[in-house]
This record gives structure tokens, C-alpha cells and sequence, in this order.
């Protein structure tokens, strides 16, 4: 099929590769970094999340807030919050089994995930629960590679 | 002159084996992924910054009457007689039937891992392998009616709910505009039960497994599904002879959805097309 064939009018194209809006780009460990216990954030405990095996915290090897770490019908998902980041997905790493679940938020302030993408949940713990319920046993969310945004569907 | 998209029930056994060779032959040659990644890559949702072109938005409807145009070529340049049908979701309703059957998309996934295990798009015919996904599955997944927790087809009266309002969108023109026939059909519902997902979204839930997440068009069910939505536009605009696509000019200066909506005569990425030549395509296909 025929894509990108100019002419954008408005602001930035979405679908082109490298082109992505951004806060997700050139982030998340920079956003990590340093961003201890912020106020009004759902505190747990910090997470020196480089202290983890790699496989577990790719992209969070910073620290952050641990805002969730439970196992849910046996998968093991995990959110780390820091809210350093532009509000919005970008506050947000979270992980089933180790590997990274896009979230986006919706208008009225609900969570989505790349998994589960036409409904929304309260919040995303929600959204990761749900996630799980949508994979199949022995099914896996597929390791899209990097953190950088430059994989499909990052859009934060 | 204009070809005719059909009511999937309506397709003769010459066609709908012709439909699925066209879609075999384009999956083969890689062309069928790239629509899997198009979609992916433009899923931009409302609560994060970014231009939105295919879900959330105004331009919803004109997204996906491109989206489908692309596809129906690539099956067209394969074989030129074949044409996208339609599955009227108000109408056929049976997991059992069209468009199920073994001759067309085949029938629902197993209990197991919902994989879908008869049909041209079974995993184990060897010419439908997922390679664009957010899972590992190799296989396509279906769970029609959503066995664990089930969900009913929207309803006629759900789908008039959205064709029956003449305004085609409203500000914030987002998922949470209340009023609109696009956001109605689109169906992004407001407060936290089953009411929260209608129409369009409805739609993919019910049909379960890949049709619920960002690479749903891995399931050749969401370009019939989608010919549905498109000929409910068609309808729509019939009905409401004075109505057009909103807005009809780019939000202001200050204005929240400045940049990130497309107006009716902007284009709408990643095409060269504009909502405003998007509204009237009688002379490419109508609908029967």
C-alpha cells in the first residue's frame, strides 16, 4: 500500500517510523532517574529497578515507584509509577511476566492497553489485569525489542 | 464504473473462494502485514498528546473508508473481481454461521488458547501465521461471544441510537464526546460497565482474540466488520442530506484539539486524501 505520501497538514504524523509525538522518546530512563516518592503518588516502596535481572526491567533501570507487583491468574505483573514524565502512558512502566505492556490513557483519564484496545479500565492495574485476561495459556506478550519508541505502537 | 460490496450472506461459493484466495495471496506476499502495522502505528488515544487519525477522532470513519480502499485494491490487483463484502452484525448474529463457515473465515477459536482451528485462516492450513502482534501467538484467536464472561452483537436499536443523531461529531471531538453519530458508532460509552463499549468497539470484544487488540486486523473479520461501519456511514449520510463531516474547519488557536484532529479539508495521514473527498465515493463502490 501506498503510505506517507506527503502532504501532512497537521502537526505531526503519527505513522511514520521515528517521527513519533514524545514523550516516550529519548525518556523513560532519563524521566526514571532520580525521581524518588513524589507527593501524591500511590507510594509503595522505591524500586532500584536496576538491581532486577535485565529480562525484568527493561527501560526502568532507574528508580521509581513501585505502584503494583502481584500475580494475577499465575502471571506476574508489575507497574512502576514516576511522575516526572508529561501525564499521561509515559509515567508508567509496566510489565506481564517481565516484558513491557503499552498503556495509553484515554480523555477521561481511564487506561488502555496496546492488548486490550476498545475498552478502558479505571486504572492501570486494571488495565494490566485485563491484559492478562486476554493472553492464552503459555502465551506471552511479544518483546517488541526496545524502550526507545521506536517499536510499534508507543505512542506516549 | 462503480463495483458492488455485498452482504457477506449473499456471496456465491465462486466468490467467497475467490475473496479468500485474494486475502491467502496478499498474506503471502507480505503486503497483508503491512495493514496490520498501518493500524498499529495510528492508534493514538486521547488522553496523550499526538495527532489522531484513525480511532478517538473525527476522522475515524474517513480513516477506515481509505484504510478499506487500500486493502480492497491490493485483493483487486490479486483478482479484479473480488470486492470487500459486509457483515451486518445486527443481523447475523450466530457464531455458527455466516461469516464463520469453514469456506469463509472460519469458526471460532478453541476453549484452550482460542485458537481458531478451521477455516483458510487456521493456523494449521499453513497460510495464515501471525507475525505482527502483541503476543507471541503464532496462531489467529477468536472467542465469539466472549465465553468466559459473555457479550452480545450491539442490537438495531444500539446501532439507530448513533444513526438516528444528525450531527456527524461534537467538541472535544474525542472518545468522550456525548453527542455525535461518529462517537456513537465508534462507540466509546462514558462511566465504567457494559455501556462504556458499543456499537464499533462492541463489535471487536464479541469477536474476541486478536480482534480486541491494537493488531485486530489480523483477523480478516475486522475488514468485513469495518465494510459495515463504512455502509452505516453511507446510510447515515442519506439519511441527514445536510449534515457533513465535522468540523469543518481546524480548532482555533488555544483550543485543546488544535493539531491533534483532522478538519474536513485537511489531510488525513499517512494518505493524500482529505475527510472532504472521503464523503462521496459512489463512483468508486456502492453497497447492496
Amino acid at each position: 500500500m501506498v503510505v506517507g505520501v506527503g502532504g501532512v497538514a497537521v502537526g505531526a504524523e503519527p505513522g511514520a517510523r521515528g517521527a513519533r509525538p514524545v514523550a516516550a522518546r529519548g525518556g523513560r530512563r532519563d524521566l526514571l532517574r532520580g525521581l524518588l516518592a513524589a507527593a501524591g503518588a500511590v507510594a509503595l516502596a522505591p524500586v532500584v529497578a536496576a538491581s532486577r535481572p535485565s529480562s525484568e526491567v527493561r527501560g526502568g533501570d532507574a528508580p521509581g515507584e513501585l505502584a503494583f507487583d502481584e500475580t494475577y491468574r499465575g502471571r506476574h505483573i508489575r507497574g512502576i509509577h514516576h511522575t516526572g514524565a508529561p501525564v499521561g502512558a509515559a509515567q508508567w512502566h509496566v510489565t506481564v511476566d517481565g516484558v513491557r505492556l503499552h498503556l495509553m490513557r484515554r480523555a477521561d483519564g481511564t487506561w488502555l492497553s496496546m492488548v486490550d484496545h476498545y475498552r478502558s479500565y479505571a486504572t492501570p492495574l486494571d488495565a494490566a489485569r485485563a491484559a492478562v485476561d486476554e493472553l492464552g495459556p503459555g502465551q506471552r506478550l511479544r518483546d517488541s525489542g526496545t524502550d526507545t519508541g521506536d517499536h510499534h505502537g508507543v505512542h506516549a | 464504473m462503480a463495483y458492488t460490496r455485498k452482504d457477506v450472506t449473499k456471496l456465491t461459493r465462486t466468490e467467497r473462494r475467490r475473496l479468500v484466495n485474494a486475502f491467502l495471496e496478499i498474506k503471502r506476499s507480505g503486503e497483508y502485514d503491512e495493514f496490520v502495522r498501518t493500524h498499529i502505528d495510528h492508534y493514538v488515544s486521547d488522553g496523550e498528546g499526538g495527532l489522531r487519525t484513525a480511532h478517538m477522532t473525527p476522522s475515524f470513519l474517513p480513516w477506515h473508508r481509505q484504510f478499506l480502499l487500500e486493502l480492497e485494491r491490493a485483493l483487486r490487483r490479486v483478482d479484479s473481481s473480488v470486492t470487500l463484502p459486509y457483515w451486518d452484525w445486527t443481523k447475523d448474529r450466530k457464531a455458527g454461521a455466516a461469516p464463520w463457515t469453514e469456506d469463509l473465515l472460519g469458526g471460532n477459536g478453541r476453549i484452550t488458547d482460542r485458537q481458531v482451528m478451521t477455516g483458510p485462516f487456521a493456523y494449521s492450513s499453513g497460510n495464515w501465521t501471525i507475525r505482527e502482534s502483541m503476543t507471541d501467538a503464532l496462531f489467529l484467536r477468536r472467542d465469539l461471544g466472549r465465553r468466559r464472561d459473555p457479550i452480545e452483537l450491539p442490537t438495531r436499536s444500539d446501532l439507530e441510537w448513533a444513526m438516528s443523531d444528525p450531527v456527524y461529531d461534537s467538541s472535544p471531538w474525542d472518545s468522550t464526546s456525548r453527542k455525535g453519530f461518529r462517537n456513537k458508532l465508534e462507540g466509546w460509552g462514558a462511566g465504567r460497565g457494559p455501556v462504556a463499549w458499543r456499537n464499533h468497539n462492541r463489535v471487536h470484544r464479541w469477536v474476541g482474540g486478536d480482534m480486541v487488540g491494537g493488531a485486530s486486523v489480523n483477523d480478516p473479520v475486522f475488514w468485513l466488520h469495518h465494510a459495515f461501519v463504512d455502509l452505516c456511514w453511507t446510510r447515515w449520510q442519506k439519511r441527514h442530506r445536510n449534515h457533513r463531516y465535522l468540523p469543518a474547519k481546524p480548532p482555533g488557536i488555544g483550543d485543546e484539539q488544535r493539531g491533534r484532529i483532522v478538519a474536513r479539508h485537511q489531510k488525513l495521514p499517512p494518505w493524500d486524501v482529505t475527510p472532504d473527498q472521503l464523503e462521496d465515493v459512489s463512483r468508486i463502490y456502492r453497497y447492496a
